[in-house]
């Protein structure tokens, strides 16, 4: 659902990163501040046009990302239809939709780096207490960063399967896609270490 | 980037030993490099590997002491970051950023650059391998090739005295390789390499053989890479695949 930075360059990539972040913060508190359903379409509907306006490269890539929401989506919506209350499901699932595609918007438009200042920026108060927020500005780019990247190891994986057996792999793999990402993790660890590991950076060139 | 011939820039290893599980993988050694280019070779599992961890600080070893241009660098971490560089086997164990620029630009911030700094840096290497239009690239779009590239671009940016590659060819094409290697011969710095392919060592003055963690032959590059060829292949005709590890 969350996917790396689009290398189709758009209007929204050259808009500050803390301004995006505060925007989508702002969106979201207001989305869930309502439960008109007429509002909530209105705002999946600007969201789509927010997509359409960065091209339609940009878009297509967008819904891919989005796609594997769906499940989730049928679920709220059979659990609501179960239960007779229509109208609720419709706002939550016009909510759950328009929120996590602004994210995801944000994403695709925001260098990784960009994103690592914008929380060191917030991050400054702890480091005037004196604590490193070095590993936490770290930590929050590699998840960014590794999503996509365990998601296509458990993709590889199932073709490893899928090579040697006519049926489609299930709960079997994930034992070794657990194993695979410790595996990663490991990697990542020795790449960061050969780099320095989470040196706190002076904070006078932090800020700028 | 440092100067070149530094009186300090020796490394040494004194009685090295490194265990994993209670098992020797590696040592003792004990070896002083100063040479430019000094090549690793040794059959899988022969300790190659553990050597580059070592010498990278990655690693602790177990007993004895290592000293990479005057400092301990498995202890002294940011004095490793200005001395020693290390290029994986597999560059996507390597490359952490989504972006060839960010990925160049992490070490640098290391270091405790500026970001004024670290952008001009970061131009400059791009511009010394011509490569000025992969700074927007996505690091996951590149080849095999390109990825390693932008690892070894990475690694030579932060300016260190030694550099460490691990098997930096495998899985890369003939062409591919080659043209690595043009751009590996123009490192002013000291390279310590681990390869399988006695031609990646063209220019090379010393080879270290290891065999089993013991050092087997040390000494010109040539005479050793002849002797180590020649017993590839006669032991290429012995079936040893079948010895497990106990």
């Amino acid at each position: 659902m969350i996917s790396l930075t689009s290398p189709v360059e758009t209007w929204a990539h050259r808009w500050p990163a803390g301004l995006k972040l505060g925007l989508m913060s702002l969106a979201t508190v207001a989305l869930f501040a309502t439960e008109d359903p007429a509002i909530l379409g209105a705002s999946a509907v600007g969201v789509a046009l927010l997509y359409a306006s960065a091209g339609t490269r940009f878009a297509r890539a967008g819904a891919r990302q989005l796609w594997p929401l769906w499940p989730f989506l049928v679920l709220i919506a059979l659990w609501h239809g179960l239960t007779g209350q229509v109208a609720a499901g419709v706002a939550l699932t016009l909510r759950l939709l328009a929120a996590v595609a602004l994210a995801n918007f944000v994403t695709m438009t925001t260098r990784l780096s960009a994103m690592i200042e914008v929380a060191a920026v917030l991050l400054a108060p702890f480091r005037r207490l004196g604590l490193s927020t070095r590993a936490l500005e770290i930590s929050i780019a590699l998840v960014i960063r590794f999503t996509p990247a365990i998601a296509r190891k458990g993709g590889l994986l199932s073709e490893a399967w899928r090579a040697r057996s006519r049926r489609r792999p299930g709960w079997q793999i994930v034992m070794s896609l657990a194993a695979l990402a410790i595996d990663d993790a490991d990697h990542v660890a020795d790449a960061l270490k050969a780099r320095g590991g989470v040196l706190p950076i002076p904070d006078t060139d932090q800020k700028g | 980037m440092a100067p070149f011939d530094r009186p300090d820039d020796l490394l040494r290893l004194e009685d090295l030993r490194v265990a994993h599980d209670g098992r020797d993988v590696l040592g003792p050694l004990t070896l002083d490099i100063t040479a430019r280019r000094t090549g690793i070779v040794g059959r899988n599992g022969s300790g190659k590997t553990t050597l580059a961890r070592v010498v990278a600080g990655l690693q602790a070893p177990t007993a004895g002491r290592v000293t990479l241009s005057g400092i301990d660098p498995a202890k002294d971490r940011r004095g490793a970051l200005d001395r020693v560089g290390i290029l994986f086997q597999n560059p996507d164990h390597q490359i952490i950023f989504p972006t060839v620029e960010e990925e160049i630009t992490f070490g640098l911030r290391q270091q405790g650059r500026s970001k004024a700094e670290a952008a001009a840096a970061v131009t400059a290497i791009l511009t010394r391998f011509d490569k000025l239009h992969w700074r927007a690239a996505a690091t996951h779009s590149l080849s095999q090739g390109q990825k390693q590239l932008v690892c070894l671009m990475a690694v030579l940016v932060m300016g260190p005295r030694w550099i460490v590659l691990d098997e930096p060819f495998s899985g890369l094409d003939i062409a591919t390789r080659l043209q690595l290697m043009r751009h590996m011969a123009r490192i002013e710095a000291r390279i310590l390499m681990i390869s399988h392919d006695p031609e990646s060592f063209a220019g090379y003055d010393r080879v270290i053989w290891l065999e089993g963690g013991a050092l087997r032959e040390d000494g010109p590059a040539a005479p050793v890479l002849a002797r180590f060829t020649a017993q590839m292949r006669q032991w290429g005709d012995a079936d040893d695949l079948s010895h497990l590890a106990g």
